[in-house]
Order: structure tokens, then sequence, then C-alpha cells
């Protein structure tokens, strides 16, 4: 005879395996397979384009009528159907959404400069080189430094799409008042007349440097390129703390101390529309709102030169990739979908109704700049471009241990070098604990 | 028209009329036999009216639950395809690093300020509102509503109040000439402003449980003391607060677990990276939904932020419960 306590384990034990075994079967694969092997090549002359493909999109700059109008008309070229699925409300959620595999039937992805390199970690995402290639596109057109963002181990992972820089931003009436004729073309001349701004009693401050919710790091790259610094180099985090970067970073540590810039409490564009601030950096994709806003002149110039570089502005926005899961068929569809949404014509139509600046270099922007003279401002400055230093976009984690790293420095009397050497071993720490596995 | 089947005659079994074993033995099995039937009968009508909400609770809550532990254990990215199982790495992790150590010290803090905060106002407020005071109703209404707003609109509206630079708070404090703190960029100032948004909106869930707390007090009891000559404040601590104290458990509880686990609209929107607001909940998502990606870890701090609820929801239970005077 069995008996009962025996049985009772027995059943115990059957229960609890078979649950672990439902667990298991549904999660990610444990068993030590590599998630990146490449497949097999494919030889893209004997592929035909699918009938019809999907694109998953959070319509950046409230875009969802302009996109519609754009794939109506790739529909009538090619006779290849796009049906349209919402992914989120900005680039954080659509990132999360294909992440956590609600977009695992999309082709087409828009993905940010800060959140696709997850995603080609997860091998979610196919090169795009020979797809270009295949569906006869001239990838020159783009404006070099927004198509490079997307090259990781001499593969292109992305076409530009929804592209914005950042851009210098000034109070015209401001200037004018304070006696100041013309915008700063240089650091030292922004603290001269944010200085001069604050000692007229213009405003309370002549600069709003951005608060840690509105990527500091990407803000301010212009100034830590412009000391000859940087937050990294590739995966070398030395740059982080390097003499160069801790002097531009004091530089702005300062001018808060000084009382010629400040941080801004929720958002640097609040500060400069409400004339709390007569200068500061923002995204290109914010004039609109900046020229709604504001009750007064809005004069927009290049980012600032430093001591060591040319003012270069760091690239940003959003692309479109194409995923790996999807058949030869559908990829070559969606590559001639991104290259209609990318074409010249198409970036001067996304453009001028949304206010990124456009990703081909032979988009016709003419009509904007006559109805916003301050966006060929931003156009022109796309010539200064530049890629984004690893760290802040590949790393994961990193933005934002700058972001609450350059907001503590600037607004505090701590000790810039100590604090970033802290961030290199951070940035190290995380590279190790979060990709040196993958990537070596 | 209606049959009824006679019992069986039960009686003992004599072994002196041997005669009679047969019968007793095709009883017994037809006892079993009718036992069977009846416990298969309450099975099928548990399973009809109970199986659909067990196969939820088990779909939704168990089965999500018994993945997240298996998760904990893993070193996994968010959506990455494959995963290393790690053991309890991203426990000792959560439990020894300095950023986890951060986090149980926010929590505690934000924890110890919300249910502080919410039931010592909440109890004053409903001390007044028991009153019979002019526009008694709607002083009710008032302090109730915010609970049912939205945290994103509260947190939203709270946000122009604390700007330091526009806010109706600054323009208060510079009547007294105060300049405003910086509450947004300072992370204690961070935290003590989300603390003060929690408890406006919570304070009228526990000035309304207070209320009812209070009406259900014997007015002779109060009226006894009043005799005996107890003032207004001897009559709160020996009559009122001791007769109160199961709502004071009750609401100990529901504010504990609240707070831990239902504060994170207005944690995300006044406070999207978490500058020294990142509570227990609020890190679950920074860790796996915000730029970390890490999907494992965050799975660890779900199933710690889970015992720690059993734990102290055991603990109140076990021990606070004993000091509970119920009427």
């Amino acid at each position: 005879m069995k008996h009962p306590s025996i049985t009772r384990t027995w059943k115990g034990i059957a229960v609890f395996s078979a649950a672990a075994l439902a667990v298991t079967a549904c999660g990610p694969d444990t068993g030590g397979g590599d998630a990146a092997e490449e497949g097999e090549e494919t030889d893209w002359s004997e592929v035909e384009p699918a009938d019809s493909i999907v694109f998953a999109t959070n319509h950046p700059g409230g875009s969802e009528d302009l996109e519609d109008e754009l794939i109506e008309q790739f529909t009538e070229e090619t006779g290849i159907e796009v049906e349209v699925i919402t992914s989120g409300a900005n680039y954080e959620e659509t990132s999360q959404w294909f992440q956590t595999g609600g977009g695992s039937n999309a082709d087409v992805i828009v993905l940010s400069d800060a959140t696709w390199f997850p995603n080609y970690l997860n091998g979610a995402l196919a090169p795009v080189d020979e797809l270009l290639e295949a569906a006869d596109v001239d990838v020159s057109g783009y404006v070099e430094a927004l198509y490079e963002d997307y090259l990781y181990e001499d593969n292109h992972y992305g076409v530009p799409y929804a592209r914005s820089t950042p851009l210098f931003y000034y109070n015209v009436e401001h200037f004018e008042e304070a006696g100041v004729d013309a915008p700063p073309q240089t650091w030292d001349e922004v603290a001269e007349i944010a200085q001069t701004i604050v000692d007229e009693g213009v405003a309370s401050y002549g600069y709003a440097f951005p608060p840690s919710n509105e990527y500091p790091a990407w803000g301010m790259a212009n100034l830590v390129w412009g000391y000859g610094g940087g937050w990294s180099d590739e995966w070398d985090f030395s740059a982080v703390s390097s003499d160069e970067t801790v002097e531009a970073i004091e530089f702005a540590q300062n001018g808060v101390q000084e009382g010629w810039a400040n941080v801004a409490a929720t958002s640097q564009t609040d500060d400069f529309a409400s004339g709390v601030a007569s200068m500061t950096i923002q995204s290109t994709g914010s004039l609109g709102g900046i020229l709604e806003a504001a009750d007064f002149e809005v004069g927009t110039a290049f980012l600032p030169d430093g001591p060591a570089a040319e003012g270069e502005t760091p690239t940003g926005g959003a692309g479109l990739m194409i995923a790996s899961a999807s058949s030869p068929e559908e990829q070559l569809a969606a590559a001639m979908f991104a290259a209609h949404m990318t074409s010249a014509e198409s970036q001067a139509i996304f453009s001028a109704g949304t206010g990124y600046v456009p990703s081909h270099q032979d988009a016709d922007m003419s009509e904007v700049y006559q109805e916003r003279p301050q966006f060929e401002t931003a156009v022109d400055q796309l010539e200064r471009a530049r890629v984004q230093d690893y760290a802040r976009v590949f790393l994961p984690g990193a933005d934002l241990e700058l972001a609450e790293t350059l907001q503590s420095l600037l607004t505090s009397d701590a000790d810039v070098r100590e604090e970033l050497e802290r961030v290199q071993a951070e940035f190290e720490d995380l590279y190790e604990s979060d990709l040196a596995d993958e990537l070596e | 028209m209606t049959t009824t089947a006679s019992p069986p005659a039960l009686g003992r079994r004599d072994s002196a009329e041997p005669s009679g074993a047969p019968d007793e033995h095709q009883l017994e099995i037809e006892r079993r036999r009718a036992r069977r039937r009846q416990r298969s009968k309450n099975w099928s009508l548990f399973l009809l009216f109970a199986g659909p909400n067990i196969l939820l609770i088990l779909a939704f809550i168990y089965y999500p639950l018994a993945m997240n532990v298996w998760y904990s254990t893993l070193d996994w990215r968010l959506g990455a395809p494959s995963a290393d199982p790690v053991g309890l790495a991203n426990y000792q992790r959560f439990f020894t690093s300095p950023s986890g150590l951060e986090v149980w010290r926010v929590t505690g803090i934000f924890t110890f300020g919300a249910v502080a905060g919410s039931m010592v106002l909440g109890l004053l407020i409903a001390l007044v509102l028991n009153k019979k005071i002019p526009g008694r109703t709607f002083a009710r209404t008032a302090v109730f509503s915010p609970y049912v707003l939205s945290g994103v609109g509260v947190a939203l509206v709270w946000m122009f109040i604390f700007d330091p630079q526009r806010g109706a708070l600054m323009h208060i404090l510079n009547r007294f000439g105060i300049d405003s703190p910086q509450w947004f960029l300072d992370p204690d100032a961070n935290l003590w402003m989300v603390i003060i948004v929690y408890v406006w909106k919570n304070l009228g869930y526990c000035a309304v449980v207070f209320l009812a707390g209070l009406q259900s007090i014997p007015r002779d009891l109060l009226e006894a003391a009043t005799i005996d000559r107890a003032g207004p404040v001897r009559r709160f601590f020996s009559v009122v607060l001791p007769l109160l104290t199961p709502t004071v458990f009750f609401l100990l509880v529901t504010n504990i677990i609240f707070s831990m686990t239902n504060a994170f609209d207005i944690l995300r929107v006044m406070t999207p990276t978490g500058n020294g607001t990142n509570t227990i909940i609020f890190e679950i998502y920074l860790q796996s939904f915000g730029q970390f990606n890490r999907a494992g870890y965050s799975a660890a701090i779900a199933v710690v932020l889970f015992l720690t609820l059993l734990i102290i929801t055991a603990v109140q239970l076990r021990f606070v419960e004993r000091k509970v005077h119920y009427q």
C-alpha cells in the first residue's frame, strides 16, 4: 500500500515540474544559443517584393496624416499595400513595444538614435546595405552623418527618417535691449552676452541649460566636443573624464555659479519661451513649439564653437529599421518603402509638416524657409552634424547616468573631475556587466 | 408526480445471519457509488461555477507570477531571445549594490512620509468633518475628490504649482521673502515634492475611512466621558483613539501597500528619470523599460517587492492586530 504523504509528495513534484516546464517553455532560450547567429545569405536578384508590409510608427512630430499621404503615394507607385500600426506615443514606447514582442509582425519600425541598438543586440534588425542596393537606393543622397548613425560593425541598420539636431535659440528682443547685435559664435561669447543680459536686468538668466529629463548629454555634447572632450571614444570611456571634458563641464558649472546661466526646472524650452532665459539649446524639432509659445522674435544660430573645435552638432531623432524576422520578400518591400519615405521629395514634405530636418540632401525646403526663416539655420547646420558618442547612444543606462551627473554638477559646487571619474568607472561597469560578453 | 426512494436500511452486520451478508455488502457498494456520484456532481458544479475564474486567475496572476520568478534568475535583456541563468545573482546585486541600497532608503522615506502624512492629516480632517459645521457635505466631497482623480492629471497640475520660476508656490513664498526651493533639481527636494503630492491625493481616502470610524463610536461613551469631566484631548486619547484602532490598523496596512505600489503615475510624470525618487516600484520600471533594459534584474526587484509586502502584511496581522480594540 502506498503511503498517502509520499503520494502527495510525488503529485506535488509532478505538478511543480509541469508548471516549471510550462513556464520555461515560453521564456527566453537559456541553453546558451547565440541569438545573433547569421542567417543564410540571400540572392536578392531572385527575390520579388511582397504585396503587403506592416509599418510600426509612433508618428514622430504628429505626422500621422503626412505618413498616410506618403504611404498612399507609395502604394500608387508600387502596388504594395502598407498596414500602419501605432506602436506608441514616443520613441521609448515604440522600442519597448518592439522589444516585448508587440511588433512581431512589423516589417518596418521607427526607432530612435538611442533605442535601436538594444534591438540590434536582440538580433531583431536586418542590415540594410544589401537590401537598399537590391532596391536601387542611392544612399549617397542622405546627409552623411545622419546615415552613419546606423553604422555598426561594417553594416548599416537603418535609414534616416525623422531626424533632428540641437539648435541655438536666442531672444532677439532681449539682445536688442542689452545692446547685443549678433548671436554668439563661441561659448566664451555666450558667457559674455549672458552676463551682460543679467547685469542689464533684461532677464533672470542669460542662458538655460537642460535638466536631467531633457537629455543634457545630447544638448551639451557640442560644448564638450568644442573643448576637445567627449562622452567616449567608441568603447573607450576615458574621454568622459579627460581634461578637456572636465574643462567644458567646469565652464558650465561656473556659468550657473556666476549667475549668467541656470538649469531649467522642467524644460529649457519653457524658460526660454517665457523669457526667464535669453538663450538656450534645444532640438530643431522644438522650433515650431517655441515660435508658437514665444511672444517675442526668436532668433536661431549655429551651435557655438569651442576653444578646440568648430561648433559640431550631435545627430538625433529616429530612423526606419527593417525587422530581421520578416521574409526576404517582405524585407525587400520594406526597403523600397523606407527608400520612398526618405527620398528627397518625401523628406521635403515630412520636414515641412513636422519640423524635423530633412535627411536627404536634395530636399527642396525653399517654401519652408519663406515661412520660417529660422529653419534654414537648422538645415545649413547639418554640414556640422557629427555622429554621437557610443556611451550616450549604445551603452544601456549611460545617458541616464550622464543626465543625472550633469544636473548634479551644474546645480552644486561638486568636484567635476572626481564626479566624471566616477562616471567613467560606472560606464566601465555597465559595459562589463551588460555588453562585453555579446560584443567581444 | 415525484417518487422518493426509500433509504437503505442501516443496521449492524450480524455474523450470526449469514444470509444477510450479501445484502449488507451490496448496500455498502451502493452507498459508495452514491457518495462518488455526489462527489462527482459537486466537482462538476464547482468546476462549472469556479472553473472559468480559476482559469483566469491561473492565466493572468499565477502564471505571470511564476514566469516572473523564473525571469528573476536570468541575466536577460528585455526582448533578447536568449538569456543566461545566474541563480540568485540579481537578488544579491539588489541587496548589495549602492544603487539597490539607495532604492531601499528612498522607499523607506517615501513610505513613511506618505503613510504618516496621509493618516495624521486624514484623521485631523475627519475630526473636523465629523463636527456639525456649515457646508459639511461640500467639504467632505472636496476632500475626497482628489483621491478619484487621475494621478497623471494631478501630477501635471502640481508641476505647474511647484515650478520654481513661474509656479504658484514660488509666488506665495516670494510674498514672504522666501526663495522657492529647487524642487525638480535637488534630489531631496524632489522626494519631498512627490510625497506632498501623494499625501494630497491620498488624504481624502484616509479622511473618509476615519470619518466612518468616528461615526461608529457610540455617543454614550463620549457622553459618559464628558460627565466624568474628561476634556476634548482626554476624550480623544482615552476613548476615541482606542476605539478607532481597527480603522487605524486597516489604514496602516492599506496605506503601506498603496504607497509602495500605487505611486507610480505621480513619480513617472513629475520625475521621469527618477532623480532621487526611485522607490522600489519606480525602480522596477526604470530598470526594465527605462534605459537599462534589464528584464531579469527588474523581475528580481519585483519578487522582492512582492515578498516585502507579504512580510509586512503578515507581521501586521500577527503583532499589530493584537493591540486593536474591537467593540
